[in-house]
């Protein structure tokens, strides 16, 4: 029998990053430390390999690129490459036993949730860390869909990103294990990330939150102007809040999700009461500890289910890039160059 | 058309073309009045704005490439050569990172250089085998005029460089502290205590020679001498000391002094001041000044200061948000040190400069005037560099007297003028002084504050309110006028003036900003002061009550 490569969250734990992705490894740590995430289970990279391999998608890759000779120069090849690799891979049918075995858990997900068909996400998971590199899937239902957006997410380890990112680094083309994390959907009423330090000043005394209506995508994206949120640390007080010029939202359709006009009353309203952003920063707060490094999470406010309401549900958990803290001198010539370099 | 200028090629205003390259030109008044004579202009006034640019081009300033200057009438007037938009781009990254030494540690740059300049001119007089004034004289024609050479080409060249690095840096550094000051606290730091609390009582070198000369007042006393001090007239004391042992003694130990520190006129920028080595009378007057003084003023002021600043700085910084805490007080550290600096270097680089260039040049003004050249050893001054160059070497048969004799009309007539504080443009002279801060150390434009209806308006230089009565005071001779209690008014003065402000009772000058000399002496001793108020030697006339309010940096004349 070969290697168990499908997992429930909560059996995974940071160990599980090579081999689930480090999200799904993030994930199963917070469940295990008790954290609220969402109901879900992972793949590992292994069923990435096993559907390539028993398909022959692989195979037919390596044909591909070996005909291509290595002569990817430009972005319009990239992204005819991209596309061709992706249609070999999206257009194979998952094997049987791993379509079962996938299912199974899906099944019992759905029984968990008390609800047929239950909304997912399936998310990318790379054994390193490639913040947007590849994709994921929003709003997910069904045996089908499921199986289709798994297949997609494993096929977006060929989008031009991402065959461009390993071309610079002379990595192989012809393969790229993920991992993926298919999560129940949280239909977020608002959502965004925190940052348990200050990413460009390197200031640990302070938390910053981002926030918008609706999913986290609109943030993640850095397209519009979300709510900012300072806390301190120390006390989670607010030490200042910013009303963002919220525009535009993610919103759950019957599939999938869509961008939209935010009406007028959300846009100019704070989204989040500052009691939810303190709980944020609590939880920001239990990660840094837990990790031992500033986090850069991803959370959710839960929209439909009375009993979850307000509860805040987190997605993601990674160590935060934070600007490298500039020496007082640097600052200081900073200051100056500044103010003397105005003619 | 062009201005005469002594004869100095390129010095001379043109009327016309000027006015459109440079915006504006600022009369320098701190260094410039009374008039400076031909020689100097010719040779440490050209060191100093060849270093500014040689210095502007080392840190690739940005705005800047040194300044532009002119002489007219016999007035320096300097402004900013300002570098094009792409040309700040360019240097601005590299400026960043220039002046990044001089923010992390502006002692352990200028402490080499100490003692660099040190070596240098003990070099130059023990190779020559010289240290007393008049040893100068033993020198052949030929050895002078090759110490007159490495004087004007090396040494004073090597000191300018040195001297307006630093001076570059020091103001760089004071003006972004004063502009963070001015954003963080709302307040202008020229016209704030605590600012001035947080530059004082530290210990230049000053300090430390007039701290030497009061040691040898105390001996004096201690000797029984005090008597011998009693005439104001200072060779009369000198004549008086000779006839006693007691007084022989003291004379020897302030010999020894002078050999020492003795290497400063009293005016910093001309040959035209007597060195104190050279006419030891002139520090006699400061003795006797100090004479009554059982305890060394900056002494015993110094504890109360530090500890003043030192809770200041406490202060400044817990009004700051945590997050700005460090760089400001890396900035206000390095804003204390080249404060100090501005202070401390004088001694190393102005005075001694100046002096061993007045001592070639007074010798060759004798052995001219001896040979028949010119008619007095003083008409030296009207000379220029390269005109005593090549009159060294025949020495006998040159008449340099025509040179001499229009020059010197020139100078007496400009010396009568009260000169235009500009020329050009005045609304642009923000923007000039704002391309280069260094313009401040000679020119700065008062803060004028109409709702205080005040007489002048300057920098608030040293705290404290005071009434007195005003002495009109245009240079350093005039200085023995001084009666206690007065309150000294100048074109600005040099740290060579420091011992009258141990009893002038308030400070006014016309020039000089919050780093010049006056005012941070005026600081240490605790006098009030209001420096650059550009007319107070115009308005105000001796006998004239005036309020002199350094908290606020205004001037009001009562009758």
């Amino acid at each position: 029998m070969s290697e168990r490569y499908v997992f429930w969250l909560q059996e995974l734990g940071q160990e599980h990053c090579e081999t689930f992705g480090k999200k799904c490894g993030n994930l199963g740590e917070m469940a295990k430390i008790g954290l609220p995430v969402p109901p879900g289970f992972a793949l590992s990279v292994e069923a990435y390999k096993n559907f390539m391999t028993q398909t022959n998608a692989r195979g037919e890759i390596e044909n591909y690129l070996c005909q291509l000779g290595g002569n990817i120069e430009n972005i319009e090849q990239f992204n005819q490459t991209s596309k061709d690799i992706r249609q070999i891979a999206e257009s194979k049918e998952m094997p049987d036993a791993m379509k079962e075995l996938i299912l199974s858990y899906y099944d019992q997900l759905c029984r968990k949730c008390n609800c047929a068909d239950i909304a997912v996400s399936t998310r990318s998971a790379g054994p390193a860390s490639h913040p947007g590199q590849y994709e994921t899937y929003l709003n997910v239902k069904g045996k089908t869909d499921l199986l289709e957006k798994i297949r997609k997410v494993w096929a977006s380890s060929f989008n031009p990103r991402s065959l461009a990112f390993r071309k610079r680094k002379g990595l192989p083309l012809e393969n790229d294990p993920i991992g993926v994390a298919v999560l129940k959907m949280v239909n977020a009423r608002a959502a965004g990330v925190v940052f348990t330090a200050d990413p460009n000043t390197g200031d640990t005394s302070r938390m910053i939150i981002e926030a918008n209506w609706g999913l986290g995508e609109s943030v993640v994206s850095g397209e519009l102007m979300p709510d900012v949120y300072i806390l301190k640390k120390d006390t989670l007080g607010i030490h200042e809040k910013k009303l963002g010029r919220k525009s535009k939202y993610v919103t759950c359709k019957e599939l999938g999700v869509a961008e939209e006009e935010c009406p007028a009353d959300l846009s100019g309203a704070f989204c989040l009461t500052d009691e939810e952003a303190k709980e944020i920063g609590r939880l920001g707060i239990l990660l840094e500890k837990h990790f031992g490094l500033p986090q850069d999470v991803e959370w959710a406010i839960e929209r439909d289910s009375e009993l979850s309401k307000g509860i805040i549900i987190l997605l993601q958990t990674r160590p935060a890039v934070i600007a490298q803290k500039k020496s007082p001198v640097d600052q200081v010539a900073d200051l100056m160059l500044n103010l003397f370099s105005k003619r | 058309m062009l201005r005469p200028a002594y004869d100095l090629t390129f010095y001379e205003f043109d009327d016309e073309r000027d006015p459109k390259i440079y915006d504006v030109l600022l009369c320098d008044l701190v260094h410039g009045k009374p008039p400076l004579k031909p020689l100097y202009f010719g040779i440490g006034w050209y060191w100093y704005v060849y270093a500014i640019m040689n210095a502007a081009e080392t840190l690739r300033l940005p705005t800047t490439k040194g300044w532009g200057y002119r002489v007219v009438d016999g007035y320096p007037y300097i402004t900013a050569i300002r570098t094009s938009q792409k040309e700040a781009e360019e240097r601005g990254p590299i400026f960043r990172e220039e002046i990044k030494p001089f923010i992390e540690n502006f002692d352990g740059i200028w402490d080499p250089f100490k003692s660099e300049l040190m070596g240098i001119y003990k070099q130059a007089k023990e190779s020559r085998g010289l240290r007393e004034w008049d040893d100068i004289k033993k020198l052949s024609n030929i050895d002078l005029l090759k110490f007159f050479m490495d004087f004007a080409f090396v040494i004073n060249r090597k000191e300018a460089e040195i001297h307006m690095l630093m001076l570059v840096a020091s103001y760089y550094i004071n003006g972004l502290f004063q502009q963070m000051w001015r954003e963080i606290f709302g307040k202008e730091a020229a016209i704030d205590p605590a600012f001035h609390r947080l530059m004082t009582g530290y210990e230049a070198q000053d300090s430390r020679v007039f701290r030497e000369l009061w040691k040898l007042a105390r001996k004096a006393v201690h000797m029984g001498l005090e008597n011998a001090f009693k005439t104001e007239n200072n060779e009369e004391v000198l004549k008086d000391l000779e006839k006693s042992d007691e007084g022989r003694k003291w004379l020897k130990e302030y010999r020894e002094f002078l050999v020492e520190h003795g290497w400063r006129c009293e005016r910093m920028h001309a040959y035209d001041n007597p060195a104190w080595i050279e006419k030891p009378g002139l520090a006699i007057g400061r003795i006797r000044l100090l004479l009554p003084q059982e305890s060394f003023a900056f002494d015993t002021e110094r504890g109360r200061v530090i500890q003043e600043r030192e809770e200041t700085e406490k202060e400044v910084l817990a009004k700051l948000p945590v997050e700005k805490r460090e760089w400001f007080g890396t900035l206000m550290k390095s804003a204390q040190k080249s404060g100090y600096w501005s202070e401390d270097h004088t001694y190393f680089c102005d005075f001694y400069v100046g002096a061993m260039g007045r001592w070639i040049v007074t010798e060759f003004g004798r052995r001219f005037a001896e040979a028949g050249c010119i008619d007095h050893p003083e008409d030296i001054h009207f000379l220029h560099a390269n005109e005593i160059r090549k009159a060294a070497i025949p020495m006998a048969d040159v008449n340099l007297r025509p040179y001499v004799e229009r020059r010197k009309e020139a100078w007496e007539r400009s010396f009568k003028l009260d000169p235009p504080p500009f020329y050009g443009n005045i609304q642009k002279a923000q923007e000039v002084l704002r391309s280069d801060p260094t313009l401040s150390v000679s020119t700065q434009l008062p803060i004028v504050r109409e709702e205080l209806k005040a007489d002048l308006y300057g920098a608030a230089a040293a705290p404290g309110v005071v009434e007195g009565v005003a002495r009109v005071i245009m240079g350093a001779d005039q200085l023995s006028e001084l009666k206690k209690g007065e309150i000294l008014v100048a074109p600005g003065t040099s740290a060579a003036w420091t011992v009258a402000f141990s009893f002038v009772k308030g400070l006014i000058t016309d020039g000089g900003g919050a780093l010049s000399h006056p005012v941070i002496m005026a600081r240490e001793y605790g006098i009030p002061c209001v420096a650059g108020c550009l007319e107070g030697t115009k308005k105000i006339q001796t006998g004239m009550k005036v309020k002199v309010d350094g908290n606020l940096g205004v001037v009001y004349i009562l009758k």
